[in-house]
């Protein structure tokens, strides 16, 4: 790396001579690894300085533009390197820090952001099925991708049915969407092709999960059904078929019908998904046209269902059977993923959400999500499946709040899961990305002055978006008080895309990698992380200490913390504790809220109850099938996926109940 | 804000806490039922996710003033005006309920719930004016009442009936001292009783529950009654009642459940537990379980009430010889050892058995023959919890000549924990955090040694006149 230009005196040659000796052995005790690093580093930094970036995603080149120009014709990089020279230096950067799309992922799991789609989700949930697809197709009017998020009722969140009973009929089509049936999945996503590469669905849902999915991949599979039906026209059969079999039971067929009554489609809905209403692909179509849709449905959604259980049993409380059943059906439903090839469906969410949500701090947030995640691993791994089968199907999802460590808790979270991966577990470079969606904060949200709430979701948003977020979903500034309007949810979009696209620094996309505290943080998060598992492992690893409700109570410690410091106002809260208005900052009440009406509820329930019964022994079988699988410690999912076609939610809960056990709660 | 003082209450208040169906935010209502047990109350609480009928046939099995519920998902209306509805409908108008739910209930919905005879939804504002205690004493406060009679007159008649409200009452009046009231039962013939009680944290309440689970399965005509004991605070007089949470199998209309708080300290059974059993006698209960905490040397009283009775404990007690301290290992007929997917669980076993068998003198039996069962009560299911029932169900058969047959399936199988992360790997996260601080350090080497090796370059091209490039 030096060249000789002159002589030099006999001593100063011995000297070179020795320190050559030296050099030659430090140089063998470098890794083969690092002296490659080292000797690459400035063909590493001037790929960055020319004029394109280009890199390769499964076999596709992508070529990048490096810079862009400001107004004022400033060139601002994509990626900035550090201008080190000191070897030392070089070597840390790269083995703890690196460059975006490089292990250890510090910065980001892909080399750069996605151009031209924002991680924006659609998020709704309400009524029946039929307002919930109006409001999915309004929010993805023009938009080049529908990434459909969707909020589940609390009826459905437990994995009941809907029902005139008054404490359960209150909650039919509140705070989310009522999904009981696969009738109700189909109309749900009606209009959107489930299969196409632009189109994913994330469902929000933990207990029934299993049996939800199952609903939306046969959603699926009877879209792919529908269109090969439509391919070679046999729609005048099918539709006889279909009313045959009806006619034969003196029912009636189901309907896409809103809650006025109006069978009309929203804008934007060509009806794909609602011809085999009432019906599954295999009972109109030969076996062996049925099964290539199957494949190909299967293999084609994309999309992430929550399903995490441990975190609803720390922190959620939406657990619905004994957390070792409720695992197991997770297990089954990743085996059935590797099975079948569904490699672009995430088969959980592994949640810190709602760890933050109920009070703990972000480190405990961080340590609980990973622990957690850790813990999926380790069961899969048991299970005989693959890591890298399994590992790219694993997704995250975090909150993001004010405190100072939520600057790093992507760095942190990415490096930890990148090393264990990598090392450990011996797990290829796609298992060794963490990916996560990050939501800002609810529980930062006051009543009280409401108007200041969307100041702190753009700081929130500003944390996420430097730190390399994969999605980001910015709240309400009225959520805390009400269902967001579709006013005040443009405006918290609004929060992303200033700061995407107007905000200069985010031109760049590493733009706090450096930064001294930032690298202080990360070390310190990590560290602070690495005491939490060994806490957890002195207590059993994560089950153990789940027995004794020791997550939960760190929650709770923490959660009583920040109250009292917030109730003494040594946790200083703009218009809430301090600074009050002249008027002394009040709580913002509703004039109202938006709910679900008498139509919808009662469709809801005559829909659910017409599933329940119109299959007769057919649903009978099915549910004996599934309640055997189980006993017989056969794979739940392929049961279940059998089971969706002709019975109700509640109806395979409740047989799951009868095998599995209840969630025993605790206290 | 000054913080009042907790208000003292008249008579013994006792009160029903949970969260609505559907519905899993149980912080708040967690944090209400603390002050209510530190304002001297019996907080019986059921936790989050709790159908109406499930409060309600709470509320009257237990004889409560006041139910305290929180709802943060909506539907609040119609849950709670259906609350109040089944208590008018089975005679117990006379339980008020109160209500939180922060901003999700709007102040007009608040005026509807007052109208429809809710006694008082608090609002955030009230949260604020009154702060928590203040909120809890206004509660406790009009809970403080001695629960009306409702079938005064026909008490024996209704308690014969099995009317839940009128079994709770007559215990009830029992345990104030009105027993001129229940002098009926005094000489009904008694049911047979299994007596339940072990060390806290055993699994007491979830393995009763296993076995009120399979006691009904197993007999599909019989009824069973359910009494458990929990310790009063001394120093305030009021005790979370916690049995109810984890039992699972209580809702069904075969079974009737109260609990109790001891009332005095040191003490691990209620005096008044016997004249329940006498009640629950007299409404011809076909069992009667009564569960008690463990609280070292009173646990024995149990064998004064119970025809049979059993143990809990866990493999986690320390040396063997810990085990000649405990007296129920002397006294009671079976012992579960549960939790027993715990470390040492098969020597606990050997050493629990051989306590039993040194303290009966049973050198002749065979050390696998003494009644000592390990048990998973978590785990659904479970052989060792099978076996055990069936020993319960056998044992109760013989000793009080019950005419029972049991089609209660065992097996042989000992209780395996069926584990979700093998045990030889339950130091996982440890040996990931091991696993990333190898790399940090091979880092932290890997980095000295290219500083070294730079800096010798650089004094390499220092003496030899050239630069570092």
């Amino acid at each position: 790396m030096s060249t000789k230009t002159t002589t030099v005196s006999v001593p100063v040659q011995e000297a070179i001579n020795i320190l050559e000796l030296r050099a030659a052995e430090l140089e063998s005790q470098l890794h083969s690894d690092v002296r490659s690093m080292l000797s690459s580093w400035e063909k590493k930094k001037a790929s960055y300085q020319g004029e394109h970036f280009t890199y390769s995603v499964r076999g596709k080149e992508i070529r990048v533009d490096n810079y862009s120009e400001s107004l004022s014709h400033t060139r601002v990089s994509k990626i900035s390197l550090p201008q080190f020279k000191d070897w030392g230096e070089i070597v840390r950067w790269c083995m703890q820090e690196n460059v975006p799309g490089e292990f250890p992922f510090t910065a980001g799991v892909y080399p750069f952001k996605r151009m031209n789609e924002d991680p924006t989700r659609m998020f709704a949930g309400e009524g029946g099925p039929e307002r919930t697809n109006k409001r999915f197709h309004y929010l993805s009017k023009g938009m080049p991708a529908a990434r459909l998020s969707t909020a589940f009722d609390s009826v459905t969140l437990y994995g009941e049915d809907p029902d005139h009973r008054p404490d359960i009929y209150g909650k039919i089509g509140n705070a989310g969407v009522s999904i009981a049936s696969l009738d109700d999945a189909k109309k749900l996503y009606s209009g959107f092709d489930l299969c196409s590469p632009t189109t994913s669905v994330s469902m929000t849902i933990n207990g029934p999960a299993p049996m939800i999915l199952a609903f939306f991949m046969n959603a699926a599979i009877d879209q792919e059904c529908e269109k090969v039906i439509r391919e070679r026209s046999l729609e005048p059969e099918i539709e006889k078929k279909i009313s045959e079999m009806y006619s034969a039971k003196g029912l009636l067929r189901p309907l896409y019908k809103h809650g006025d009554g109006s069978v009309d489609l929203p804008d934007g809905n060509k009806g794909l998904g609602l011809l085999l209403l009432g019906v599954t692909g295999d009972k109109v179509l030969p076996p062996d046209v049925y099964a290539e849709c199957r494949q190909r449905a299967l293999q084609n959604v994309r999309g992430t269902v929550q399903a995490d259980i441990l975190k609803e049993d720390q922190a959620q409380n939406t657990c619905i059977f004994s957390t070792e059943f409720a695992l197991r059906m997770m297990g089954d439903v990743q085996e059935y993923f590797i099975n079948e090839g569904i490699r672009n469906f995430y088969s959980v969410s592994i949640s810190g959400y709602h760890i933050a949500e109920a009070g703990a701090n972000p480190i405990t947030q961080l340590a609980f999500t990973l622990s957690n995640g850790f813990t999926y691993v380790e069961y899969y791994l048991s299970r005989g499946m693959n890591i890298d089968d399994f590992a790219p199907n694993l997704s995250f999802f975090f909150s993001n709040g004010v405190d100072p460590e939520y600057s790093v808790i992507g760095r942190v979270a990415r490096k930890i899961w990148a090393k264990a991966m990598k090392q450990m577990y011996g797990g290829n470079e796609r298992s060794q990305m963490l990916k996560y969606h990050i939501q800002t904060s609810g529980r930062s949200l006051h009543a009280q002055e409401i108007d200041f709430n969307d100041i702190r979701t753009s700081l929130q948003a500003l944390y996420a978006i430097y730190d390399n977020c994969n999605s980001l979903h910015t709240n309400a500034y009225d959520e805390a008080i009400t269902t967001p309007t579709e006013d005040s949810v443009r405006r918290a979009i609004a929060i992303q895309l200033i700061i995407n696209r107007e905000l200069g620094l985010t031109k760049n996309e590493n733009p706090i990698q450096g930064a001294f505290i930032i690298e202080e943080l990360t070390d310190l998060v990590e560290e602070a992380v690495y005491t939490e598992f060994k806490r957890i492992t002195e207590r059993g690893g994560v089950l153990g200490a789940m027995e004794n409700m020791y997550q939960r109570n760190k929650i709770q410690e923490e959660s009583l913390y920040y109250e009292t410091l917030k109730h003494t106002g040594e946790y200083p809260i703009i218009g809430v504790n301090t600074f009050l208005s002249s008027k002394g900052s009040p709580t913002i009440i509703p004039k109202e809220v938006i709910r679900s009406t008498t139509d919808e509820k009662e469709q809801q329930i005559t829909n659910v109850h017409s599933v329940q019964t119109r299959s007769g022994k057919e649903t009978d079988d099915a549910l004996v099938a599934l309640r055997q699988a189980a006993i017989k410690n056969h794979n739940i999912f392929e049961a279940l996926m059998e089971a969706a076609k002709v019975s109700s939610l509640g109806q395979m809960t409740n047989a799951l109940y009868e095998v599995g056990g209840q969630y025993r709660r605790n206290m | 804000m000054q913080s009042p003082t907790p208000y003292v209450p008249q008579h013994k208040v006792r009160i029903v806490t949970a969260a609505s169906l559907f519905d899993g935010h149980d912080a708040a209502i967690n944090v209400m039922r603390r002050i209510i047990q530190a304002t001297g109350c019996e907080v019986i609480h059921l936790g989050h996710n709790r159908s109406v009928k499930e409060v309600v046939e709470c509320a009257i099995q237990e004889d409560v003033q006041s139910i305290a519920m929180t709802s943060y998902q909506g539907g609040h209306v119609e849950y709670l005006t259906y609350m109040k509805r089944l208590l008018v409908e089975r005679g117990a108008g006379h339980i008020k309920i109160f209500a939180g739910g922060g901003g999700t209930i709007l102040p007009t919905e608040i005026d509807t719930l007052h109208a429809a005879g809710i006694t008082r939804v608090y609002s955030p504002d009230d949260g604020r004016a009154m702060g928590l205690q203040g909120m809890i004493n206004d509660l406790v406060q009009k809970s403080d009442f001695v629960t009306p009679l409702v079938h005064a007159s026909e008490l024996s008649t209704r308690v014969f009936e099995k009317d839940p409200l009128a079994i709770a009452q007559a215990i009830s009046s029992a345990e104030r001292g009105d027993s001129n009231l229940v002098a009926f039962a005094i000489d009904a013939k008694k049911s047979p009783v299994l007596g339940i009680t072990g060390t806290g944290g055993a699994g007491k309440s979830s393995l009763t529950d296993e076995i009120v689970r399979r006691f009904l399965l197993d007999h599909p005509d019989k009824t069973i009654a359910v009494v458990s004991v929990d310790p009063s605070k001394r120093k305030t007089g009021g005790a979370l009642l916690g049995d109810r949470i984890r039992m699972n199998a209580v809702s069904d209309s075969r079974v009737y459940m109260r609990s109790f708080a001891t009332r005095e300290a040191n003490i691990a059974i209620n005096p008044h537990v016997l004249d329940a059993i006498q009640i629950l006698s007299y409404a011809r209960y076909d069992l009667i379980i009564v569960e008690t905490a463990g609280i070292g040397q009173s646990d024995s009283q149990i064998t004064d009430v119970a025809d049979v009775s059993m143990y809990v404990m866990t493999p986690e007690y320390g040396a063997a010889s810990q085990l000649e301290k405990i007296d129920m290992i002397d006294y009671a007929d079976i012992i579960a050892l549960n939790k027993f997917d715990k470390r040492g669980a098969l020597d606990a076993l050997r050493d629990v058995s051989k306590q039993f068998q040194r303290s009966r003198l049973l050198f002749d039996t065979k050390i696998e023959e003494m009644p000592v069962y390990g048990t998973i009560a978590s785990q659904f299911n479970d052989p060792g919890t099978n076996t055990l029932y069936r020993a319960l169900n056998d044992l109760l058969i013989a000793r009080c000549e019950l005419p029972w047959k049991s089609n209660y399936e065992i097996t042989d199988e000992m209780s395996e924990k069926i584990f979700i992360i093998p045990p030889e790997r339950t130091r996982y996260l440890a040996e990931i955090v091991e696993n990333n601080r190898r790399y940090d350090a091979h880092v932290v080497q890997q980095s000295q040694l290219a500083r070294a090796l730079w800096r010798v370059r650089g004094a390499i091209d220092e003496l030899s006149g050239t630069h570092i490039k």
